[in-house]
Parts: structure tokens; sequence; C-alpha cells
């Protein structure tokens, strides 16, 4: 028996990686309507943290930061009422390699502000920081099924509790030895505002069940748009972002062992 | 106008503006005798502790949070320095 399909709105979309800085560049190279520029971006600056949080802001706060407020402005979401669920495969790497090596040589120097940046959701709680939030938000990690488990969250929490939800995934790149047991290149943030029902913003309905996993492998993106993120642990977000710059297509998207997350991306007829 | 910051209290300024990240902040906007903390720099007790654990690694001075003079030793650049050089 084949499980119920059941469907959400896509009421915002953003984006951010070196080489494709921003929805807008993104949906058009992801179209093949234009290049990716050679040159990568900076990092995003995360302006809407106050100094203080701004200049402790490590890599994943910025990239998340910067998704997160453009995938609301998209909606026309309000930030500060507007629960969330952040995914992120390896959390901030850098800094987990920084506070391991500390701890082995000198624990008793430890800095106390990457130590404070060094949990799994620092993203999620600059985040409610800078926008003054007290909507609940959720962190996950679910090591390569992280993208496919974050959004099954972010459906099932936007379905049940009947709210918009933002969805942010992210991943920086991996440092010292443990960036040979988990490895990851670069900057990639990716981020969904996620509705239960039609709004004036919904552009895409997205149809989702969860599925057998040995008869869906995961959905793998071109190689084309996998070369420009070079090799970022939340890479298994692509395929969607191509599905939903096109505004259609199935794919499939690990959710751990025996298990895969169906989406169809369905456009919406324009309205006037 | 800003007094003038002896060679110590030059280098620990720049320690300062390096490990905080001070973003726009040259040595020379830190006055060697107003308060570190507060408003004008706008650092906080999480920024002390970070000053503690570079003077720490940087000087092997000490300086423990439960110190009851740490009010004093942080009141500016300049008690701090000094507290650096008596104790280096």
């Amino acid at each position: 028996m084949n499980p119920p399909v059941r469907s959400a709105f896509v009421d915002g979309i953003s984006f951010w990686a070196p080489r494709l800085p921003g929805w807008e560049l993104a949906r058009q190279v992801l179209r093949g309507e234009t290049t990716a520029p050679a040159e990568p971006a900076r990092r995003p600056a995360p302006a809407l943290l106050p100094p203080t949080e701004r200049r402790r802001a490590p890599d994943t706060v910025a990239v998340s930061l910067e998704v997160a407020a453009r995938a609301c402005e998209a909606a026309g979401l309000d930030p500060a009422t507007t629960a969330s669920v952040f995914a992120s495969t390896h959390g901030d790497l850098a800094i987990s390699d920084y506070m391991c090596d500390t701890l082995v040589s000198t624990p008793t120097l430890t800095s106390p502000i990457r130590f404070h940046n060094s949990v799994h959701n620092a993203a999620a709680g600059y985040w409610t920081i800078a926008t003054a939030c007290y909507a609940p938000y959720t962190a996950l990690s679910a090591h390569t099924s992280t993208f496919g488990e974050g959004l099954l969250e972010s459906l099932v929490q936007a379905v049940t509790d009947g709210w918009p939800l933002l969805y942010v995934a992210y991943d920086i790149e991996a440092k010292g030895p443990m960036a040979t047991m988990a490895p990851s290149a670069g900057l990639l943030g990716a981020g969904l505002v996620i509705s239960p029902r039609a709004s004036a913003h919904s552009r895409l309905r997205l149809d989702w069940r969860v599925v057998d996993g040995a008869s869906h492998p995961p959905t793998v993106a071109s190689p084309g748009t996998l070369a420009l993120v070079q090799g970022n642990a939340m890479a298994p977000c692509l395929p969607l972002f191509e599905a939903l710059a096109t505004g259609r297509g199935e794919v499939s998207l690990a959710l751990g062992p025996g298990l895969a997350l169906g989406v169809e991306i369905v456009a919406l007829e324009c309205r006037g | 106008m800003v007094a003038t910051h002896t060679s110590e209290e030059r280098e620990l300024a720049e320690m300062i503006i390096a490990a905080l990240n001070l973003e726009d902040v040259s040595p020379e906007d830190i006055d060697p005798e107003a308060p570190l903390f507060g408003d004008g720099l706008g650092l906080d007790s999480i920024d002390a502790l970070e000053i503690a654990m570079e003077i720490a690694k940087r000087y092997g001075v000490q300086i423990r949070a439960e110190d009851e003079e740490n009010r004093r030793i942080f009141s500016s650049l300049r008690s701090l320095s000094a507290h650096i050089q008596q104790h280096r």
C-alpha cells in the first residue's frame, strides 16, 4: 500500500554559496540561463546582528542568517513570530577542531567565545537573538540524511502546527583531522519557507510522502551543480533546489536507513 | 583628547582588538584611561573572559574569575597593562 501523499506550499526560497550567492542568481544558473561567476563571493555579513554578536559570528552564523533572512523576506514573513528548523550535518567543525586541539594541549586556555559558538544550535540561537524571536526552533543533524530529515521535520511541524515555518540548512568548511572523517568544503546555505496552506506568496506546491529507501535511492544533482559547491556536506539539498529552480520535478531525499522522502515540485497557476 | 599609550598599552590594545574582532576600532581609539567595559567599546563579560585567556596565553599572567581585584584590574587599558607588567 502506498503511503498517503501530503501537500505543502513553498512561500520563500533562498540560497547562498560562494559561486551561487543568492537565489535569483542560483535559480538562473540551475535553469541553465546563465553561468556561475568564476570568482567566489565573500561570506555574507550578518547585518541583522547587533555589533557584539556580529563580531563573534562564525561562518555557520553568517551563511545561515543570510538565507534565513532572505527566505522570510521572500515569503513576507515576520521572523520574530516564525518557528524554524535549522539543519547542519556537522555544525561548526572549524571550532570543533579548535576545541579538540586546545583541550589536548592547553585545556585551561580555551577561548570562551569559541566555546560559546561551538554548540550545534549556535546559528539558530544567533538567529533568534537577531530577530528577537520567541517562536520555537529546532536544531538537528542526521549525518548524510540531514537535509532530508530537516525537511521532513519542517513539513511535519508546518502541517501539525498549521503555520508557515522557516527551514534553514547549512554546512561550512571542515578543518583539521576530523575533516578526513567528516569532510565538507566551502560554505552552503539554503532556506525555505514552508506553508501548510497556499498564500499570496506561494509559487510552488510540494507534494511529499515517506517511501521505502531501497527502491527510492537519493536523487543526485547534475555534475555541473555539484561542481559549483565543491564537496560541501549540505550538497544533498541540491536536487531539490534544481527542481525548485525549474518549477517541476521529483526528487528522493535520504532519511536514514531504509527510508526516503519523496518530493514532487509542482508550479502553481500564476495569480494576478 | 586621548592620552598617549605606552608601548605595552599599545600592544595590549592591538591584542584586544584582534582577540575580540572589534570592528572599525584602532589602538588609538582606545583611551588608556577610559573604562574598558560598558558603553564605549561595547564589551561584556564574555569579552572579559576572552581577554583574560589571551593574557594568560601571551603574557603567562593568570587572572582568575573570582579575583576581587578584577573590577580594578579591568577598569581601563592602563590598569590592565600595569597589572600585566607587574605580574609577568
